[in-house]
């Protein structure tokens, strides 16, 4: 008796040594490649391109990241980013809430066609658009401008955004609401008084997707914005990598630079992406 | 000063967008509300077109103001009938709330899928960009974009059977490795295994990385000389010269093989996603159907097969839409990895060469021919799976 059931722990044991090994074996594989940067990043001059793969190289330094602050407009770079993308965000938000709240809470003509209309333009290839909204923004005179970005980013969110918040307002129970209205409240100050504020986890999701989608965006960049001045960061690491010749010091330092603060906002609003994304597939 | 500037710049876009909602608002509270007072025509005929003809004179979008006026006006004499005699102000509240962001989806994204079709009827090109910028004409070639999207390479070489093709093949390896990786990685996460918070956490991180900065660095990895595989396969070969015998040793990925390189760093790219999906199935599973099938006996495979597929089908069959969607349509990897100037077209898939022909090229008018038959290539795609994922519901 004693004999089997130290038999079978140690088979359990085994069992969840390779799990764990398994698991590591993928981590490594994912995570590997970020750790690779951040020791280029940390490189003296000499050894910017190298095949030693130790993580702390010989003679570790910061000086990549000096000469990146001090030689290149990346502090230029990661402003106009902010800029275009908080505008976009916004109003990609702004527009997809109170969007959302009809959805939700009202029964009108043309509702079912609306939200077919909403999911169809999520078929819609992204690269289809980019032609016309570039001639476009070409006509209007914005070529090289944040105008031009803000207008060509601000509604690709948008169907995404009014889907998950439609989402999270159906989960909210009408009868708060109704207690709002027997008070006097009008349906309008209902909304703003009640479900907005009951709504900040949904509304956080949705911002983050819209800042995350037009904060990475770099194919209408490229097309829209042609001095180093008014570069979003995508472009501006896209032109220290170049095909022959890469600066992969400042390259490696920029990454740093945009991807940490990433990750932290990603790990710490983690829970909410996940239960957003597992909400809404639910719901699909 | 620079940067006041931009924040001035920006400022002022946000205050005339609250200025155009406060008129699309006024505009539709005026037509919901008034609609039957004796004033509601001649003001509505009167007022609206005139403002909108000195709107386009002010923003420049036309030099004439007469035609756009007679335009609106005969647009506007449609919405006061339809508003008069078939809304009658119902619903208003929620039209109301609706209405800036249809206005903005209608300007940003349907006009512009319907000037893209404009487009593939006529010839905008480098030679006739600067008469259309100037007069708004264009001349009408009916079909003969469409000949040329079938029959002419988009780019230097290639062809669109070429790369249909090999649009339909990187799709499906793609979509498969995802699936299998993220199925994989998902049944190994979802065991009662200490540090699973921190596992999950840390295999996220290909996903949260932007991807600018993880496609940029995976590129850096297949280097010839200094990226890490090469870094490896030149070691192994060094270690063990049987492998070395047998052809190990470092690989041209860039330029020998470029589509395989692209392919490899997407499907680095796309576990992630598709395991947290799957994780999130396979928690909702109730466990008593594993139970019950402990009792009768039923292997690890057998439990694989005919609980855990069936269950987390409804979960799967929408992250394998989107997932095909988004890797047909992935401009991203192919572009950032190969794009360059004088970069390969053997990577190239139908939207990365469609990226190029367009602003590489300046072939717009193609390009925009080009655009609608992929969009049509897609649309059959999502159909057929839409059917197939009702055909699953029916099935339950």
């Amino acid at each position: 008796m004693n004999k089997e059931a130290s038999a079978h722990r140690r088979k359990k044991t085994i069992k969840f040594l390779l799990v764990h090994l398994a698991i590591i074996a993928f981590v490594v594989i994912c995570v590997y490649p970020l750790l690779r940067i951040f020791s280029v990043s940390i490189r003296p001059g000499d050894k910017l391109i190298s095949t030693d793969l130790s993580l702390i190289p010989v003679g570790a330094t910061f000086e990549a990241y000096v000469r990146l602050l001090k030689e290149t407009l990346f502090l230029r770079w990661l402003w106009n980013s902010l800029l275009i993308t908080v505008a976009t965000s916004f109003i990609g938000v702004s527009l997809a809430s109170t969007a959302a709240y009809a959805f939700s809470r009202f029964k009108f003509g043309g509702k079912k066609g609306g939200m077919i209309l909403l999911l169809s333009t999520q078929m819609i290839p992204a690269g289809m658009l980019i032609l016309p909204l570039f001639l476009m923004i070409m006509k209007l005179g914005l070529m090289n401008t944040y105008l031009g970005m803000i207008i060509a980013y601000s509604v690709s969110s948008l169907p995404f955004s009014i889907w998950i918040l439609k989402g999270y307002y159906d989960t909210i129970p009408r009868s708060l609401e109704e207690a709002a209205l027997v008070d006097g409240t009008s349906q309008l100050g209902a909304f703003y008084r009640i479900i907005l504020p009951l709504s900040t986890p949904a509304l956080s999701i949705a911002f983050l997707f819209n800042f995350t989608t037009a904060w990475n965006e770099y194919l209408v960049a490229r097309v829209v914005l042609f001095s180093a001045k008014q570069y979003t960061w995508t472009l501006g690491l896209f032109e220290l990598q170049g095909q022959y010749i890469t600066q992969w010091g400042m390259f490696a330092a920029g990454s740093m630079l945009v991807t940490i603060p990433v990750l932290m906002v990603f790990l710490y609003s983690s829970k909410w992406l996940i239960s957003g994304l597992t909400l809404g597939s639910v719901k699909g | 000063m620079d940067i006041l500037y931009s924040i001035y710049e920006v400022l002022w876009f946000a205050l005339i967008v609250l200025t155009g909602i406060a008129l699309i608002e006024g505009y539709f509270y005026y037509h919901f509300k008034f609609y039957d007072r004796r004033w509601f025509f001649p003001v509505a005929l009167i007022g609206f077109p005139l403002a909108a003809a000195a709107l386009c004179r002010c923003l420049g979008l036309a030099a004439d103001p007469v035609k756009p006026f007679l335009w609106f006006l005969a647009s506007e004499a449609l919405i006061t009938l339809f508003f008069r005699h078939i809304v009658k102000g119902r619903n208003s509240l929620a039209y109301l709330l609706l209405a800036p962001a249809f206005i903005g989806l209608a300007l940003l994204l349907v006009y512009p899928f319907i000037f893209e079709i404009y487009l593939s009827f006529h010839d905008l090109k480098l030679t006739t960009i600067m008469q259309w910028k100037n007069t708004g004409l264009l001349p009408f070639v009916g079909l003969r974009q469409y000949v040329n999207v079938f029959t002419t390479s988009p780019l230097s070489e290639v062809t669109f059977w070429a790369l249909l093709g090999r649009t339909l093949w990187w799709t499906f390896i793609n979509v498969f490795f995802h699936v299998t990786g993220g199925f994989a990685l998902a049944l190994l996460l979802n065991n009662h295994i200490r540090f699973k918070g921190f596992y999950r956490t840390l295999l996220v991180i290909p996903w949260a990385m932007p991807q600018v900065v993880a496609v940029l660095a995976m590129r850096g990895e297949f280097h010839s000389q200094y990226g890490f595989i090469n870094i490896m396969l030149v070691k192994l070969a060094a270690a063990y010269p049987l492998l070395a015998r047998l052809g190990v040793g470092p690989v041209q990925w860039l330029s020998n093989y470029p589509l395989t390189t692209c392919t490899l760093i997407n499907i680095w790219l796309g576990i992630p996603f598709m395991m947290v999906v799957i994780l999130g199935g396979l928690q909702s599973i109730s466990s008593s159907y594993y139970d019950a099938a402990d009792i009768d006996g039923a292997s690890y495979l057998q439990k694989l097969r005919f609980i855990t597929l069936p269950l987390i089908r409804p979960v799967l069959m929408p992250a394998v839409t989107l997932g095909t969607v988004w890797t047909f349509n992935n401009i991203n990897v192919i572009y950032l990895v190969t794009g360059q100037s004088g970069g390969t077209e053997r990577a190239d898939i139908l939207v990365s060469a469609l990226y190029k022909a367009a602003f590489t090229y300046n072939r717009y008018s193609y390009s925009a021919a080009f655009a609608i038959v992929i969009f049509a290539i897609l649309f059959f795609i999502s159909v057929f799976y839409l059917k197939s994922f009702d055909a699953a519901k029916e099935e339950r």
